[in-house]
């Protein structure tokens, strides 16, 4: 194992309260994720990404298998140094202030505080929210809400950062502003993985991919050797597609 | 350090924004303000009534707070999923439990510098009602009530025109406008003596409220709020009558004071139980999967 991040053989499997297995959400999936990438973990709804991100955060346990982060298990707090993260919902505290939330995650991240002032200053004038600073992001949009937590996954400039469904409720331009906020960091030498089910951004950012189907890799390559739209790609290997029958329902 | 110190800030913050703990710290000012006003029980021994209303002010609203404060401050972590963005830098579990019961325990002692504040000043106006009333029934001590009825109807109506009725900054501003009014309260004819004594009697609050902040918190960690706030007052429901068979009767009988032994052995007694609730707490944390 000799990748930033590395998945032998994981699977989990979730269960109810009395232990009795509901779902199994990622089956015997091997991963491994280079340094300085840009990695892009693909697939439908419920298809085991945010499961497997959450494996390698340490917050979920796989049932089998072997999980690590820097070479060492997610669970110890060593591996998650160097680590940034922006779940696929903007997680915050909404009695703290766009700046206070930035100081918080410096914090978090171990910054002093003079170096911690700076960076948030900076990032909320690359995320544009000096105005809304010192507001309490419980009142934000969507959007705001979702540039204050990226700015806050980057804050201690990781050397991965993970992102999941980075680009989930922004409008096509604040879209557009993430996929090259990516590409900028990855050139700055930082690693990436993220999760997307919006295919044209990840063929416009993504240097490798993996497909995932029920929790399964159902494909995996570079983005650049597909010779094919990456849609197309990807729906020749998941090969179904959801038929809605509206029609009867409209004419009754 | 910087990370416990981050989580810790946050949950301190997060309490003061808590309408809930303000109502409960209100509620005991009003406790130790009316209670301590009554001059007609005084129990054959002025300021008895201010003095008992006090500590009941701090024990039973206090130790509410720290339930209710505990839990929330754990269970909104894990259901807004803002658990998820702290653990995933280098915080661990324990870490993160530690310092999230240390900034409830820290938002306690606001409330406890509160309600202190406050029942000192009707433990003073009780005293001073007495004397003016030179043997006759008591009288109820003007600017002692008036102190005491500032502190518990100003914050809420100044904070809230501050803040133009904003919902969370009102919150946090009530809070510490209550603290500080009550703290000011304190100087009005201050008496070094007293204010140690009644220090001494309140601070015997301490060792059951970090027992209930760390059981709370473990309860909280694995249960849902219901059913933590259910387990950690079945607790307190068998654990009550021990506290009160030996603190304020112990309190009351020593004039108004707690011995410093007694003291020592709550905390000695209490630190271990909370030790061992927090460890469980730990436990079930780390084992836990967090969706």
């Amino acid at each position: 194992m000799n990748g930033i991040i590395e998945l032998k053989g994981v699977s989990k499997t979730f269960r109810d309260f009395w232990l009795r297995p509901t779902v199994k959400a990622v089956d015997g999936l091997d991963l491994t994720v280079n340094e300085g990438e840009i990695f892009g973990l693909l697939g439908p709804n419920g298809s085991g990404k945010s499961t497997t991100i959450k494996m390698i955060l340490g917050l979920l346990r796989p049932g089998e298998g072997e999980v690590r982060l820097f070479g060492l298990p997610p669970s110890d707090p060593a591996a998650r140094k160097r680590l940034g993260f922006l779940p696929e919902l903007s997680y915050l505290h909404p009695f703290l202030t766009a700046r206070e939330t930035l100081l918080y995650h410096a914090g978090l991240c171990g910054l002093d505080t003079k170096t911690a002032r700076s960076r948030a200053n900076e990032l909320l004038e690359m995320t544009e929210l000096v105005h809304a600073a010192d507001r309490q992001v419980g009142g934000f949009s969507k959007g705001m809400a979702r540039r204050v937590a990226l700015a806050s996954s980057i804050i201690g400039k990781p050397g991965l950062l993970i992102l999941d469904e980075p680009t989930s409720g922004l409008d096509p331009v604040s879209t557009d502003e993430v996929k090259t906020l990516v590409k900028t960091l990855a050139k700055g030498g930082m690693t990436i993985l993220m999760t997307s089910h919006l295919l044209g951004d990840a063929q416009d950012v993504c240097d490798r991919f993996m497909i995932l189907n029920k929790g399964r890799s159902v494909a995996e390559g570079r983005v650049d050797a597909i010779g094919s739209s990456l849609q197309e790609y990807f729906l020749s290997k998941i090969g179904e597609r959801r038929d809605f029958k509206v029609a009867p329902f409209l004419a009754q | 350090m910087k990370g416990f110190k981050a989580i810790f800030t946050a949950t301190l913050l997060e309490i003061a924004c808590d309408p809930l703990a303000l109502l409960i710290t209100l509620s005991a000012l009003a406790l130790s303000t009316f209670a301590g006003a009554l001059h007609y029980h005084q129990f054959g021994e002025p300021s008895r009534m201010a003095r008992e209303a006090g500590v009941s002010a701090l024990l039973i609203p206090g130790l509410a707070f720290a339930v209710f404060s505990s839990i929330r401050a754990i269970r909104r972590e894990m259901e807004s999923g803002t658990v998820q963005m702290a653990l995933a830098h280098s915080v661990s579990r324990a870490g993160f439990l530690f310092a999230k019961m240390t900034g409830v325990l820290a938002a306690f002692s606001i409330f406890f510098a509160t309600v202190w504040a406050n029942s000192l000043v009707a433990v003073k106006g009780s005293e001073l009602g007495a004397l003016a009333a030179n043997g006759d029934i008591a009288r109820v001590w003007g600017p002692s009530l008036a102190l005491g009825v500032a502190a518990i109807a100003v914050p809420p109506v100044l904070g809230a025109i501050l803040n133009r009725f904003a919902s969370l900054r009102f919150v946090r501003t009530a809070t510490f406008l209550a603290l500080f009014i009550s703290l000011a309260g304190v100087f009005y004819k201050f008496d070094s003596a007293l204010a140690l004594r009644q220090l001494g009697l309140s601070l015997a609050v301490f060792p059951p409220v970090i027992f209930f902040i760390a059981l709370a918190g473990a309860a909280a960690v694995r249960l849902k709020g219901n059913s933590a706030s259910a387990l950690s007052f079945a607790v307190m429901a068998l654990a009550l009558p021990v506290l009160g068979a030996h603190y304020l009767p112990d309190a009351l009988e020593n004039g108004g004071s707690v011995p410093l032994g007694y003291l020592s052995l709550s905390f000695a007694a209490a630190l271990p139980l909370a030790a061992a609730a927090f460890l469980a707490g730990v436990g079930l944390f780390c084992e836990r999967d967090l969706t």
